[in-house]
């Protein structure tokens, strides 16, 4: 069975691969784009030591871990619905695998090769050009690691739950772009959520984006203590089981739907 | 003078049949239109989250930044009318499209322009451009007169030049490379993400990227200094707020005769 | 000079080769590996106007490259084109304004718009005059039988109704030659006749040239008096389909589908071969055994579920040009 998922898992990890040119290029951009983050910041900073107790190599290391891992984490949003608009649903639900197990398969080997051929080229190059802090302790950095992993779920299962939209609108591309403006705003990512006004921490506390990039951020630099860090590890699988959930809800509705239309 | 008029007449049933198909699917074509606003408003939301907590950006302010962003979407918004074909010029070259293209009596750019010409998502990046504009423009303490309006449209004009030169430009490499998905995010989108921010903040070998190599600053940054007068102008000579639109002219027909070039490749290539 | 004329043409391209597998994914990525494949080979004839020629050859062998340069979507990398005096490659807009190009596999039409509004499309694109294109529309539309679904979306359309239509568009401007590729490809057998009378007719009744690949010999057969071959980018044969018939397209095959396991006993001059499930191919040459005898012999004889009579293959028959048989 496992061997099944690994064979999907492999064949995405080679499709990656198959544009060699536009892959460095992918890399180069990358650092790129940490590195304009990073000037602004410098530019705002202005060569104060730090603003509300964060000092501008923090700023550096939320930027490098965050974007970094973004090109880890992305996930392919159109993996059900272009099934669902080809037809080959009918036939995916025959295979002897689970459906989601594939989903989660294929983009865990594409993952895979992006921490490996993307993310860790990137991150070296980012370090060597803009410095960035170090882990506080073995420790904690591998309690950063686990959260990292939670956090890949999260957006994960949003994408998960989003994906059954499909059942219903013939193109979800609107959707899943709104969903992106969502993710990069509020995730920390592009706006380090240290800085987002009072307001905005208060709704973001509600919502599952800051606990995709940003907790395994706060970790990292060992700004939580052991009981924080726990209730966020059970914040993060709350949203992971709820967005799951909600989506196995609307796959099930969903699925009917297809065996109504007769396909 | 048959031809000119033969021109005009495709070209309206060109437009004709797009809204015909838009028509099919208003409702996608709505929301796609607003996710295409949202998506672009995204940078703008980094820099209203950024500067509420900030104030100022090297001597810019929210306002100031918003008026430069606001020149970028407005030229894109027009932009995008017509070089859609260019921006989606692999698929039509992948699909065999333009392989048809080249079987009909017509211009081959005229074509690629008039067939894909995307109203809606001008719809999205122009109303983002107008609405940052009627935002921005009153706060600024710029002067609305004659000059100043003249100078505006002028820059914009440029700036539409400028951007459909690079589009053309990388399209036209999609000729020679299989995939250019990272090339256009290099030099089109990350330039764009860059002049959303006034260049003299960035590292002088971006200074010399938006200004000599995907001249960007042309498009944003020197005509909103014409317009404001910052400070940071003084690190680049006064002449280049004047050249936008002789850049937009020179780097139109250069990429116009790469594409001619490039069109006796493909022949002799094939895809 | 021909209408057509073409003199030793060749042509080539270079294709990224990929080895499979994670390691030949790293080989790539580090030293990509190029392979020049010769598409067309040294290709030369002429064809007269009016004539209605066929390319036949199996997949890959270099007709729908040979298409493309005749109508200047490529140039070739040596030797002449010449059609009806203008070069293809050369002078594009006065040249394609004269010809159709029908691609069996590549739609021109627009697929969220009824049918009428891409034919629209096409009489403002080559600008075709009103009556002409009244004219011309009504003749094929009747011809073709479509009066049914040009006001429909073209994606709702089956794959034969999204042909004739496409044969249509290729029409309208009243071309002097038309380029067929593929034109029944995928098209069930009486969508397929359908296209196959209309050509048939058209070419009779206007003296249209036209020139067209298919790799089903049927098509051929309904269609044209000449036909030439062409495998791995050379050209094999040029001549009369009824000469390559006399040659050594006597041989036919008869498929036979037996509602139950059992063997056949022998019959002279037929080679008997076991398929799977239940199903037997019978070889045999055409002037020795008479095909409705041999039929009448084996459904008086065994209980049999489904006769099929299967021409010879291109494939088969090039490999006997190979083998020297011509």
């Amino acid at each position: 069975m496992l061997r099944a998922y690994l064979a999907f898992a492999k064949k995405s990890f080679l499709q990656k691969s198959a544009y060699r040119f536009d892959h460095f290029m992918g890399i180069f951009n990358t650092i790129l784009r940490i590195f304009i983050f990073w000037e602004i910041y410098q530019a705002l900073y202005g060569g104060r030591a730090e603003v509300d107790g964060i000092t501008m190599s923090m700023v550096t290391t939320n930027f490098i871990l965050s974007m970094g891992l973004s090109v880890v984490f992305k996930v392919n949003d159109f993996y059900l619905p272009d099934k669902l608009q080809d037809g080959s649903i009918a036939t995916e639900l025959l295979l002897p695998v689970s459906f989601h197990g594939r989903m989660l398969a294929s983009n865990l080997g594409s993952s895979l090769f992006q921490l490996v051929f993307h993310f860790v080229p990137a991150l070296v190059v980012s370090v060597l050009i803009m410095g960035m802090e170090a882990p506080v302790s073995a420790p904690m950095f591998i309690l950063f690691l686990v959260s990292t992993l939670l956090g890949y779920f999260v957006l994960w299962s949003i994408s998960f739950l989003m994906q059954m939209m499909s059942f219903w609108m013939l193109n979800v591309w609107a959707v899943m772009t709104i969903k992106d403006v969502f993710v990069n705003v509020l995730s920390g990512s592009m706006i380090p959520l240290w800085f987002m006004p009072d307001w905005m921490q208060g709704v973001l506390k509600f919502t599952p984006f800051s606990y995709i990039y940003f907790t395994p951020v706060q970790i990292y630099l060992g700004q939580l203590s052991i009981k924080e860090i726990l209730i966020r590890f059970a914040m993060q699988a709350f949203w992971i089981f709820v967005l799951l959930m909600a989506g196995a809800f609307f796959w099930k509705k969903g699925q009917k739907k297809i065996v109504v239309q007769g396909g | 003078m048959n031809t000119k008029k033969n021109t005009l007449s495709l070209a309206w049933v060109y437009t004709k049949m797009i809204f015909h198909s838009w028509f099919q699917y208003r409702v996608n074509a709505v929301l796609a239109s607003l996710a295409v606003f949202c998506r672009e408003a995204t940078g703008i939301l980094v820099i209203y989250f950024t500067l509420l907590k900030f104030d100022v950006l090297n001597g810019w302010n929210m306002y100031e930044l918003l008026f430069l962003y606001s020149l970028l979407f407005v030229t894109y918004g027009i932009l995008i009318i017509f070089f859609t074909g260019l921006r989606d010029f692999w698929k039509i070259v992948r699909n065999g499209t333009f392989d048809r293209f080249i079987l009909r009596p017509r211009g081959l750019l005229f074509q690629l322009i008039f067939a894909n010409a995307d109203w809606f998502a001008a719809v999205g990046h122009g109303g983002l451009g107008i609405t940052l504009f009627i935002i921005s423009a009153g706060r600024v303490g710029i002067v609305w007169n004659f000059q100043t309006i003249a100078y505006y449209i002028a820059a914009i004009i440029g700036g539409v030049l400028i951007q459909g030169a690079i589009f053309l430009f990388l399209a036209t490499l999609n000729i020679y490379l299989l995939e250019t998905g990272s090339i256009k995010e290099l030099f089109y989108y990350n330039g764009r993400k860059f002049a959303g921010y006034p260049i003299s903040i960035y590292h002088k070998g971006i200074q010399f990227f938006m200004i000599y190599i995907v001249p960007f600053a042309f498009v944003n940054y020197f005509p909103a200094q014409f317009l404001l007068r910052k400070e940071d102008m003084m690190y680049y000579p006064d002449i280049y707020m004047y050249l936008t639109p002789v850049v937009g002219v020179v780097l139109y027909l250069l990429a116009y005769l790469f594409w001619r070039y490039s069109i006796r490749y493909y022949k002799s290539s094939g895809n | 000079m021909s209408f057509i004329d073409v003199e030793q043409v060749s042509k080539s391209f270079r294709i990224n080769k990929r080895s499979a597998g994670v390691a030949g994914m790293l080989m790539n990525l580090v030293a990509p590996k190029y392979e020049k494949k010769q598409a067309v080979k040294d290709i030369s004839f002429q064809i007269e106007k009016g004539e209605m020629v066929g390319f036949i050859g199996p997949n890959g062998a270099g007709k729908s490259t040979t298409i493309k340069m005749l109508s200047g979507i490529l140039y070739p990398d040596s030797g002449k084109i010449s059609v009806n005096g203008y070069i293809p490659y050369k002078q594009r807009k006065e040249y394609v304004a004269r010809i159709g190009v029908v691609f069996g596999q590549k739609s021109q039409l627009q697929w969220d718009l009824p049918v009428i509004d891409s034919f629209e499309l096409l009489k403002a694109i080559y600008s075709i005059k009103e009556d002409v294109y009244k004219k011309n529309l009504n003749r094929f539309v009747d011809m073709l039988d479509m009066g049914g679904f040009v006001n429909q979306p073209v994606r709702q359309l089956s794959l034969g109704q999204r042909m004739r239509a496409d044969i249509v568009a290729a029409l309208l401007h009243s071309p002097e030659i038309v380029f067929f590729d593929e034109p029944t490809i995928g098209v069930d057998v009486l969508g397929k006749e359908t296209i196959r009378e209309f050509i048939r007719e058209l070419n009779a009744q206007d003296q249209v040239t036209m020139l067209f690949t298919t790799h089903d010999m049927q098509d051929i057969e309904k269609t044209c008096n000449r036909l030439i071959i062409i495998d791995k980018g050379s050209k094999m044969y040029d001549g009369s389909l009824q000469s390559i018939r006399e040659k050594y397209g006597t041989e036919r095959r008869l498929i036979v589908e037996l509602n139950q396991e059992e063997e056949l006993e022998g019959i002279e001059g037929v080679t008997i071969d076991n398929l799977e499930n239940r199903k037997k191919s019978l070889s045999f040459d055409n002037n020795q055994v008479n095909i409705n005898d041999l039929m009448n012999h084996l459904l008086q004889k065994y209980s049999i579920r489904d006769l099929t009579v299967s021409e010879p293959e291109i494939e088969s028959i090039i490999q006997k040009m190979y083998n020297g048989e011509v």
